[in-house]
C-alpha cells in the first residue's frame, strides 16, 4: 500500500536516521532503503543476532520474549522490532 | 552410476533393455509401439543403451555415507534446539530410497538452502507480502514504537567534562503562568483544515484526540479528520489516524469504553471509531434518516456511570438524541428542543453539570442560553437566559469537585466579544468579562481551580481568568504565534495543561504554571466569598426587581 511507502519514507528523513530495512521471516529483506549489498549484509546479520537474542531471553525465562533490540555503538544506533513474522530494523545517528 | 540410475526410468525403456539384454530374440516390445524405435533397436550394437529423444529428468540420488547415528546432545533439552533440527533432516534423507524424483530433488534443495546465502525474492513476491494483512497489522504496531524511540534523543553518552557549557536562559520564568509546551501538526492531516474539537482522555492522561473539518485544498482526501496525539513522547506523529466522509464537528473520547472515540459530523451522522481494529474508518455509524439528526452534530457527550450509560448528541435543528453505544442503528430516545412550544432551538454547545445526567444547558445561535432537561414532568426546555447579542460558541458548566457546590454556575462566550459568567438559578448573567477585541470562540472552566477558566478568541489570544484576583481583566494571557483565530480550548484532565486549536490545524498545548493551576482549600470557601461580591456588584447595577427562579 502507498500508505507503508510514505511511512518508510517519514522514517527515513526523520533526524538522523541512515537506513530502514523490513526483513522477512526467513531474513530476506522485503523493503530497504539503503542498497543491495550493504542491506542483504544487514539483513542477514541482524536477523541471526535477533534470533540469539531471542533465545536468550526465552531460555532465561521461558514466558518472557523479545520486545526490542537496540544497539549503541560508536558511530550509529541500530534499532530492531522483532515479531513473529518481520523485522523492521533501523540504523540512525543519535549525535546529529 | 548411470547404470543404477536407468533401473528407475520409464517402463517401457525398461522393458526394451530387459529384451536387448537377453540378446537379439527380445523384439517383443508389446508395449512399446512406435515404429522408430523399434527400428532402432533393430540397428543397434548389442547391448548399446538408446534413449528417446527428449527431456529426461535427470535423477541425482545422493546416497550419503552410512552415518553412524549418535546423538551428541544429553538427555536434557539441548541448548541449541535449532542445530538437532539440521541433523535430523540429514538423516531423513537416505532413509526413504523409493521416493519419487520430485521429492528427492526437494530435500537436497532444502539442504543447500539451510546453508547458502537467502536466496531474492523477486520484486511481485515482494509487492504480496506488503499487501497482506498480516504485514500491515505488524508494520501499523511497529512503526508506532519505532517513531517513539527515534524520536527520544536523550544523549546518554554526553559528556560535561570535555566542552563548555553555554549559559542556559535563567529559567526566571519557572514559576510563569502560562508557558509554551509543544504543539502538534501533522502536514498531511491537519493542513488546511480547522480543528473543530478537542478533547482528553479519561483513561490516558497523555492522549487527546483532535477533530478536523474538511480540506478545500485536497477534494479527494476524506473531508472529515480526527488524529489522537500523543503528549508523552516527543514524536510528531499522531498515535491513531481516523478518516470519516463528512467533516467532523465534535469529538470525544467514550468515558467508559477506553478504545472508542465518538465523533459528530456535519451530515448529521454520529460515528464511532475503534483504536483496536487497523481501518481508519469509523466501524459504526449511526444512520441518516429523520429518526435520527439529519442536520450538523456540534455536541457529543457521554454521560453517566460505568453501568448505565448513554451518548447524548444534539444537532442545530434542535434534536437531542441519547443512544447506546453498542447500538447506534436508531436512538434510545430523542426529543425537540423548542422553546415556546414552536420555536426549535438551534443548538451550538452543550454542558451537563459535574455529576448531573439530566438536567443541562445549551447555547443557541440566537445568543440565547436555555436550561433543559432529558426526562421528568418538565422534559424539554425550561429556563432561558437572555444576555448575549451574538450566537453562543461555548458553554461550559463549572466542575471542579471540592467542599462547596458550585455546579449552577456556567460561563459562555460568544461573537458579541464578551464571556458571560451565570447561575442556573437566575435568568441574567451575573457577570459580564469584557477584555477581547474579536470574537471569543470557546471558554471552559478548570476541572481543579474553582475560581479558574481559560477563553479563546478570534485574534489568537489564549486568556486564563482567575476570579479572585481580577475580574476585569484576565490573570494570564498569551497570543499564539502565527495570527490566526482559535477555534477551541480544553483543560487537560488534571487541569495543568490547556490545549487549544486554531483555525490552521494545529494543537498547542500551553503549560499552566503551578501558582495558577494548583488550587488550594480555602480556595473554595474564597470563590463563595467572590461570588457574593459579584452578586453584590451585579445587584447594584440593576433594578431590585431582579426575580429569583424557582430552582
Amino acid at each position: 500500500m502507498a500508505e507503508v511507502e510514505e511511512t518508510l519514507k517519514r522514517i527515513q528523513t526523520h533526524k538522523g536516521v541512515i537506513g530502514t530495512i523490513v526483513v522477512n521471516a526467513e531474513g530476506i529483506p522485503i523493503r530497504t532503503t539503503l542498497d543491495n549489498s550493504t542491506t542483504v549484509q544487514y539483513a542477514g546479520l541482524l536477523h541471526q543476532l535477533t534470533i540469539k537474542a531471542r533465545s536468550t531471553v526465552r531460555d532465561i525465562d521461558p514466558q518472557n520474549d523479545l520486545t526490542f533490540l537496540r544497539i549503541r555503538s560508536k558511530k550509529h544506533e541500530i534499532m530492531v522490532a522483532p515479531d513473529k513474522e518481520y523485522l523492521l530494523i533501523v540504523i540512525q545517528n543519535p549525535s546529529e | 552410476m548411470s547404470p543404477s540410475s536407468q533401473s528407475v526410468s520409464t517402463p517401457s525403456e525398461a522393458g526394451s533393455q530387459e529384451s536387448v539384454n537377453g540378446g537379439t530374440v527380445g523384439r517383443t516390445l508389446q508395449w512399446d509401439t512406435d515404429p522408430s524405435v523399434l527400428q532402432l533397436l533393430g540397428d543397434s550394437d548389442v547391448g548399446r543403451k538408446i534413449h528417446k529423444l527428449g527431456a529426461s529428468k535427470i535423477t541425482q540420488v545422493d546416497i550419503l555415507p552410512k552415518e553412524l547415528v549418535t546423538y551428541c546432545k544429553e538427555t536434557q533439552t539441548p541448548l541449541a534446539p535449532h542445530q538437532s533440527e539440521e541433523e535430523e533432516e540429514d538423516e531423513e534423507i537416505p532413509v526413504p530410497k523409493a521416493e519419487t524424483e520430485t521429492d528427492l530433488q526437494d530435500n537436497e534443495d532444502n539442504q543447500e538452502y539451510t546453508e547458502a546465502h537467502p536466496r531474492e525474492l523477486t520484486e511481485e513476491e515482494k509487492q504480496q507480502i506488503t499487501h497482506s494483512e498480516d504485514f500491515l497489522v505488524f508494520f501499523d504496531r511497529t512503526i508506532r514504537v519505532m517513531e517513539r524511540a527515534l524520536a527520544e534523543d536523550s544523549d546518554i553518552f554526553f559528556d560535561y567534562s570535555g566542552r563548555d557549557m553555554e549559559d542556559r536562559d535563567g529559567d526566571t520564568q519557572a514559576g510563569c503562568n502560562l508557558s509554551f509546551n509543544r504543539f502538534f501538526y501533522d502536514e498531511h492531516w491537519s493542513k488546511h483544515r480547522v480543528v473543530t474539537c478537542l478533547d482528553w482522555s479519561p483513561q490516558f492522561s497523555e492522549l487527546m484526540v483532535a477533530s478536523y473539518n474538511a480540506n478545500e485544498d485536497t477534494p479527494h482526501e476524506p473531508d472529515g479528520v480526527v488524529l489522537v496525539w500523543n503528549m508523552k513522547f516527543k514524536k510528531t506523529t499522531p498515535e491513531y489516524i481516523f478518516h470519516c466522509q463528512s467533516s467532523v464537528m465534535s469529538v470525544g473520547f467514550a468515558q467508559f469504553h477506553p478504545n472508542l472515540v465518538v465523533g459528530g459530523t456535519y451530515s448529521g451522522q454520529i460515528v464511532l471509531w475503534d483504536n483496536r481494529s487497523h481501518r481508519r474508518t469509523p466501524v459504526q455509524r449511526t444512520p441518516l434518516s429523520s429518526a435520527a439528526h439529519t442536520h450538523p452534530v456540534y455536541c457529543v457527550n457521554v454521560v453517566g456511570t460505568q453501568n448505565a450509560n448513554n451518548l447524548i448528541s444534539v444537532s442545530t435543528d434542535g434534536k437531542m438524541c441519547s443512544w447506546s453505544l453498542d447500538m447506534l442503528s436508531q436512538p434510545m430516545e430523542s426529543m425537540e428542543l423548542v422553546y415556546n412550544k414552536s420555536k426549535p432551538v438551534a443548538v451550538t454547545g452543550m454542558a451537563f453539570p459535574a455529576g448531573d445526567v439530566n438536567n443541562f444547558v445549551v447555547g443557541s445561535e440566537e445568543g440565547t442560553v436555555y436550561a433543559a432537561s432529558r426526562h421528568g414532568s418538565k422534559a424539554g426546555i425550561g429556563e432561558m437566559f437572555e444576555g448575549h447579542q451574538g450566537p453562543v460558541t461555548g458553554i461550559s458548566c463549572h466542575n471542579a469537585v471540592g467542599p462547596i457546590d458550585f455546579s449552577h454556575l456556567f460561563t459562555t462566550s460568544s461573537f458579541d466579544w464578551t464571556v458571560k459568567l451565570w447561575t442556573t438559578k437566575h435568568n441574567k448573567p451575573l457577570y459580564s468579562f469584557e477584555d477581547n477585541a474579536d470574537y471569543v470562540y470557546d471558554v471552559m472552566w478548570s476541572p481543579v481551580h474553582p475560581a479558574l477558566f481559560a477563553s479563546v478568541d478570534g485574534m489568537g489570544r489564549l486568556d486564563l481568568w482567575n476570579l479572585h484576583n481580577d475580574t476585569e481583566v484576565p490573570t494570564a494571557s498569551v497570543t499564539v504565534e502565527g495570527s490566526c483565530a482559535l477555534n477551541r480550548v480544553r483543560w487537560a484532565t488534571g487541569g495543568r495543561e490547556v490545549a487549544v486549536g486554531d483555525s490552521e490545524g494545529r494543537v498547542w498545548i500551553y503549560d499552566v504554571g503551578e501558582q495558577l493551576a494548583a488550587p488550594h482549600p480555602e480556595d473554595w470557601s474564597r470563590f463563595a466569598r467572590t461570588l457574593v461580591e459579584i452578586r453584590a456588584n451585579q445587584g447594584d447595577s440593576e433594578e431590585e426587581g431582579a426575580m429569583e427562579m424557582a430552582a
